[in-house]
């Protein structure tokens, strides 16, 4: 075919040593990462990459912290008072 | 089909260097000619096929075997990582320019190897993106249709009609060389 025989025409492209030896020091850096981190990671979301769980822990954390500071308290209504001048009652079961 | 890279994979996941070293040398000259052509150059093409490289050292632990042929996802990487340098430059009229006809260069100018070479380039980088990586994969590289729609995350079917448009554009800027 025209287009195939066209291309055949361009030169191959070199691969440069200093390539290889970057790839490699990738590998090699990766290689040493502590493989607790990755286990967890796929503990919790199995084939997701990093920035999933930390930004659902991220999320988790920022809605929970505005909850707590926005939120009020069911239990924040006035304090009882208490009418000192009344002699408080106490049923302390004598009638048994 | 049993994938001849699944071993290595695995291997390289487990952190063996001599399974990376042999992952890059059955792909490394192949995605460095594919992103050089894509990218139209040498520096962006490197460091493409470095990130593609780097993104296969860490999903090798976890890669699963049967889900996809392993060459396919790291070409499908490869051009993904092509893609985004190609996004993130400023807008040239390129694309733009692709169907227009070039004049007919002298003929004594495409006598000389190189200069027939760099107009083949010159005419592929005319191309759009998707054009240019159907016709290199399927043409250059000879990958089937089915495995270059996989690659491109595309239907055969809009594979087939890249490959027609790219082809087109190729002939209307280089049909002189057919004689």
């Amino acid at each position: 075919m025209w287009a195939d025989a066209l291309l055949k025409e361009l030169p191959s492209v070199p691969v440069p040593a200093g390539l290889e030896a970057r790839i490699l020091a990738d590998f090699d850096r990766q290689a040493m990462r502590p493989r607790w981190a990755d286990r967890l990671r796929e503990a919790l979301w199995p084939g997701a990459p990093l920035w999933r769980p930390a930004g659902a822990v991220a999320l988790a954390l920022a809605v929970g912290v505005l909850v707590g500071s926005y939120v009020p308290l069911e239990d924040e209504q006035p304090a009882q008072t208490i009418a000192l001048d009344e002699a408080p009652s106490f049923d302390l079961g004598e009638s048994s | 089909m049993i994938d001849p890279d699944t071993d290595l994979v695995a291997r390289a996941g487990r952190g063996d260097r001599a399974a990376a070293q042999a992952l890059m040398a059955r792909h490394l000259p192949k995605m460095m000619t594919l992103a050089r052509r894509m990218l139209g150059s040498q520096a962006e093409a490197e460091d493409a096929v470095q990130e593609a490289f780097l993104k296969l050292w860490t999903h090798a632990a976890r890669w699963q075997p049967g889900k996809a042929k392993f060459e396919t996802w790291l070409y499908r990487v490869t051009m993904n990582k092509c893609y985004d340098r190609l996004r993130r430059r400023p807008a040239a009229p390129l694309d733009e320019a692709a169907e227009v006809v070039d004049p007919a260069p002298p003929a004594d100018s495409v006598l000389e190897n190189s200069a027939l070479a760099g107009e083949i380039e010159a005419a592929l980088a005319a191309l759009p993106e998707r054009q240019r990586a159907a016709i290199l994969l399927c043409h250059h590289q000879e990958r089937g249709n089915i495995e270059a729609a996989e690659i491109l995350g595309i239907s055969v079917e809009a594979l087939e009609s890249l490959l027609a448009r790219g082809r087109r554009a190729l002939r209307a800027r280089l049909g002189h060389l057919r004689e």
